[in-house]
């Protein structure tokens, strides 16, 4: 009836290189589950293949009244301070979003035996599964390698999946499909030596202009963007390249490396960028191991000599071009007659195809996208998907799209009612994709280790919200885009969002209230062309009220015809954030008990074990309004910004961290005075060396701001783009003392001590060095 | 459509369905149901409070309520999962066997017919849950595992007697049972797991059941 084991029954439909390093991954777990492999080797063993961690496989959760150990069956370990047995999550690779039929099926039976039948686009083309146990990835590693898909190098040191732009070869204002280009770059990347030795994860994209949105090139750590040039009098193909960006805590645009790259010295110029981030990028601090942090360290002048010097050592490799000689072997066509759209259409189709529909270059021809909730859609979806495909737009046609969709290219016009009926069928045919009312977000606590606020249930909210609205919305609101993280690695990219939201935790009253930071006027065209700015911090259960409040003010304030970003820019931050103030205080827990929960979640909002704080109640702890004073400090250095006072802009950011590394140093009860010399002495000895600072996974991160800019003198920067670092830096640490105050007052209560007897063994079991998830 | 309606006269086939350790049971709710995020306290009161009453480790909610015809809201579990399931837009409660269960095919669809009723019963009688009811007539029984029970005639034939005999075992020895294959929904779309759609005729209550 069958045979014995998924690798018997696949046999030569695994690829024999992909099948051995299986074998050979099965074989490390057995030998991990028995003790016998080392914890961080297995561990970044484990990530390379995809395999990643997920929210409590640490042993321990939160139940609302306490932190309870999960009794899992075994005390083996996967990694370190993770539980062998805990569910965790599969990271599934979709080179440039590409997902043909077959690819579909296998992730669709994937989905349905190993996790909970819910296949998760990712803001990066990936597909994710979660609740998986690892003991079960090598057999799906199998079947999808037997579909063409990978896993490897998902996760982990690694090159991870190389996106593009989903309208890549289909799209009127592209220079050429950047398609195959991303294709070689994989193939050539996947495993390569040079970039086996990173200290951090590379993300590589591509795109086919420089306006359009859908590569987001300049956050990334290497960014290709189609170029033809005349040369010797004939068109020639090429890239602009740029090097170091990346979101993160601190966003940070990526710099031109090159602004033309010719199409033969694509390959050849990314491995040396790849072998100088091996050799000069950190390896010991997580924290500053993106190549970003080198390129600025270097300056992008240093970087390109370093590049090219690399490049000159390499020795010549045939795959460099091999593939240039087939570049138009690697087109798809649609596989049906194109024809225009029908006119007579159901007012249900006509209103779907507005947002949904968006005409090919090739005439005739539409890429449809279909909205995935939050990026979730089923495994019986995905086989709807896949039959789809077969029958109307060809078996390479499907891409998973960044903003967490599924786009069908070469779908004839004649065939478009037919198609969305099925989609009706399916349960996917909801309207408004790239709009108000499809926004993006991150797992955030659902499933992420890493996860501060619910980021899916506040999305999840907001959608449900927006849609009952949905025609009541005005259009120039709606065509803006939301985009809510758990926390502040960004992986839903909300620094690019018109109204972009960062999870955080406040203490109120000595208990921890789930927030979101707004961060307002993001620009998603021009390659996610410019970050959005930090307004401040509202309260979950408020943040549906903060969207009413913006987008009304935009609507009533807005001069002409005045873009979302115009708009953020002239107003400024204090403007938004005083029509908001009102909503920035939740109310009290005895008022409403709701604010003290996040959304979709009875539990309450991480006490944890701890119990009601000491300063619960109307007394108000002096070390509370130490952290308001730097608030208020913060926002004087964003009017400064704002206008164009630079210097007084970057003094005032590095003092509002001064008064908040003050307020937890006098909440220690250490002697301090008020000049910055004594602070940050103090705050090194007291806070930063006794780790009672640290982030349970940034650890010293934020510290580390205050030491560098003391140390640097950059508080006296007068240049912008070191003002908007100073800015950026001082808001994360103003956080991280929210959150380390938080931390010490429950430590302190749970141990019965003073805030000045906590040590960073009453903080809890140390989490164990995890990478961030950020993909 | 297969349908056997005298089990006693079905023979069991040697199959590897025992080795197949996935194995699924849904019982459907009955008109009226709440909408699947009211289960979501509820799930995770069973996780602090134990009152489940169960030997699975429960570990975290999952809610995927915003997906139609999804798995709606899960209970997520070590060995096992529970989630109030929303496929074929009709909600009821799932229970899902994934590991750790040391019986063969047959004890484990009786344990995931138990578990399902136990749950169900439970949640019937949750006063945050109105209107909330289990219908005991009909079931739905998955087998997730495409190495040791694809979906194919063989296969559909050995789990039938499996499944009358558990849920005799469980619901007594005079309940009609009456098992079908449930069909392919499109002749394009690629086969899902193998499943098969259960009516019971003479079933106790849910209530009593559990009882």
């Amino acid at each position: 009836m069958s045979a014995g084991s998924w690798k018997e029954r696949l046999g030569d439909a695994v690829p024999e290189t992909l099948a051995q390093e299986i074998d050979v991954f099965e074989e490390q777990i057995a030998r991990k589950k028995s003790g016998r492999m080392d914890e961080k080797l297995f561990a970044e063993t484990r990530l390379r293949r995809g395999a990643y961690g997920q929210r409590y496989d640490n042993g321990l959760r939160n139940d609302g009244r306490g932190q309870r150990r999960l009794a899992f069956p075994s005390d083996a370990t996967k990694g370190v301070d993770t539980v062998f047995d805990a569910p965790g999550m599969q990271r599934i690779k979709n080179p440039y979003g590409l997902v043909t039929a077959d690819q579909m099926e296998v992730m669709a039976e994937c989905a349905e035996e190993y996790a909970d039948r819910i296949l998760h686009v990712t803001t990066r083309q990936d597909i994710q599964l979660h609740f998986v146990h690892v003991e079960d990835t090598p057999d799906m590693h199998r079947r999808l390698a037997s579909g063409g898909s990978t896993t490897r190098e998902a996760c982990g040191n690694s090159v991870r999946n190389i996106t593009a732009c989903v309208y890549a070869g289909v799209c009127s204002s592209q220079s050429f499909d950047v398609t195959p280009y991303a294709e070689a770059a994989k193939e050539f990347l996947l495993g390569h030596p040079d970039v086996q030795d990173f200290g951090r994860k590379f993300k590589i994209a591509f795109s086919g202009c420089h306006d359009e949105p859908c590569g987001l090139v300049t956050f990334h750590d290497l960014g290709a963007v189609a170029k033809v040039r005349e040369v010797d009098g004939a068109w020639k193909r090429g890239f602009e390249l740029v090097v170091g960006g990346g979101l993160g805590a601190v966003p940070v645009e990526a710099k031109v490396l090159t602004e033309f790259c010719p199409e033969e010295e694509l390959l050849p110029l990314t491995q040396a960028v790849c072998r100088v981030f091996a050799r000069l990028g950190e390896k010991q601090s997580r924290a500053r191991a993106r190549i970003k942090f080198l390129v600025q360290k270097t300056g992008i002048e240093e970087f390109r000599r370093l590049v090219a010097e690399e490049r000159a050592l390499l020795r010549p490799d045939p795959r460099w071009t091999a593939y240039l000689e087939n570049l138009s072997g690697q087109d798809v066509a649609g596989v049906r007659p194109a024809g225009p759209l029908p006119e007579d259409v159901s007012p249900d189709f006509a209103r779907w195809a507005a947002t949904n529909l968006r005409p090919q270059a090739q005439e005739g021809y539409f890429a449809a996208t279909v909205t995935c909730p939050l990026g979730d859609f089923t495994a019986d979806q995905a086989r709807g998907f896949a039959a789809l495909m077969r029958r109307y737009t060809g078996d390479k046609s499907c891409r998973l799209a960044v903003d967490q969709n599924v786009v069908f290219r070469w779908l004839s016009g004649a065939d478009a009612p037919a198609f969305y009926a099925r989609l009706q069928e399916l349960g996917v045919a909801d309207h408004g994709a790239g709009t108000l009312l499809e926004p993006t977000s991150c797992p955030g606590t659902d499933t992420c280790k890493l996860g501060i606020a619910s980021s899916r249930g506040l999305t999840g909210e907001l959608r449900r919200r927006l849609r009952v609205l949905d025609d009541a919305i005005d259009p120039d609101v709606k065509k803006l885009r939301i985009k809510a993280s758990g926390c502040f690695n960004s992986c839903s990219q909300h620094h690019v969002a018109d109204l972009g939201f960062m999870g955080v935790a406040r203490n109120v009253g000595g208990r921890k209230v789930p927030h979101f930071n707004v961060v307002l006027g993001g620009q998603w065209t021009q390659n996610a062309g410019s970050y959005g700015q930090v307004v401040g911090a509202v309260p979950s259960k408020n943040v549906p009220d903060a969207v009413k409040v913006i987008t009304d003010a935009y609507l009533a304030e807005r001069e002409d015809e005045e873009s979302f970003q115009a708009f953020v820019r002239r107003v400024g931050k204090g403007h938004v954030k005083k029509l908001l103030r009102p909503l920035m205080k939740p109310p009290s827990y005895e008022e409403s008990p709701d604010h003290y929960r996040d959304w979709r979640d009875p539990r309450e909002f991480g006490i944890g074990d701890l119990g009601v704080g000491e300063c619960a109640g109307e007394v108000v702890p002096w070390v509370e309004y130490g952290l308001q004073t730097a608030e208020q400090e913060l926002d004087a250095a964003q009017a400064h910004d704002e206008a164009g006072r630079f210097a007084d802009a970057s003094r005032a950011a590095f003092g509002s961290m001064i008064t908040a590394a003050r307020a937890l140093l006098e909440h220690l009860e250490v002697q301090v005075r008020k000049d910055p010399e004594d602070v940050v002495e103090k705050f090194r000895t007291h806070l930063h060396e006794t780790k009672l600072f640290h982030d349970p996974f940034a650890k010293g991160k934020f510290a580390t701001y205050l030491l560098a800019m003391r140390a640097s003198g950059r508080f006296e920067a007068d240049a912008a783009e070191l003002a908007h670092r100073n800015l950026d830096e001082a808001n994360l640490f103003l956080e991280a003392a929210h959150a380390a105050y938080a931390r010490l007052t429950a430590a302190a209560i749970a141990a019965g001590k003073r805030p000045s007897e906590v040590a960073a063994r009453d903080l809890g079991s140390p989490e164990a060095p995890a990478p961030s998830p950020a993909e | 459509m297969t349908t056997f309606t005298n089990p006693l006269e079905t023979t069991m086939t040697t199959t590897s369905l025992d080795r197949a350790e996935r194995v699924q049971l849904k019982l459907f709710a009955t008109p009226g149901a709440p909408d699947a995020p009211a289960l979501i306290p509820v799930f995770h009161e069973w996780i602090s409070d134990g009152s489940l009453e169960t030997d699975e480790l429960l570990i975290d909610v999952a809610d995927y309520s915003h997906v139609k015809a999804g798995p709606g809201v899960l209970l997520i579990g070590h060995g096992a999962d529970w989630s109030y399931d929303l496929e074929e837009e009709r909600p009821g409660l799932l229970f899902s066997r994934k590991r750790a269960f040391a019986g063969d095919f047959r004890a484990r669809l009786e344990d995931a017919l138990r578990q399902a009723l136990r749950a169900a019963g439970v949640l019937a009688l949750d006063p945050r849950l109105p209107g909330l009811a289990f219908d005991a007539r009909e079931l739905l029984v998955r087998v997730p595992d495409r190495l040791h029970a694809p979906n194919d005639d063989a296969s559909f034939a050995a789990l039938v007697p499996h499944i009358v005999g558990a849920v005799r075992a469980v619901l007594g020895e005079d309940v009609g049972v009456r098992v079908s294959r449930v069909a392919k929904e499109r002749s394009d779309v690629a086969t899902g797991p193998l499943a098969a759609r259960v009516v019971l005729e003479g079933a106790p209550a849910i209530a009593r059941a559990q009882a």
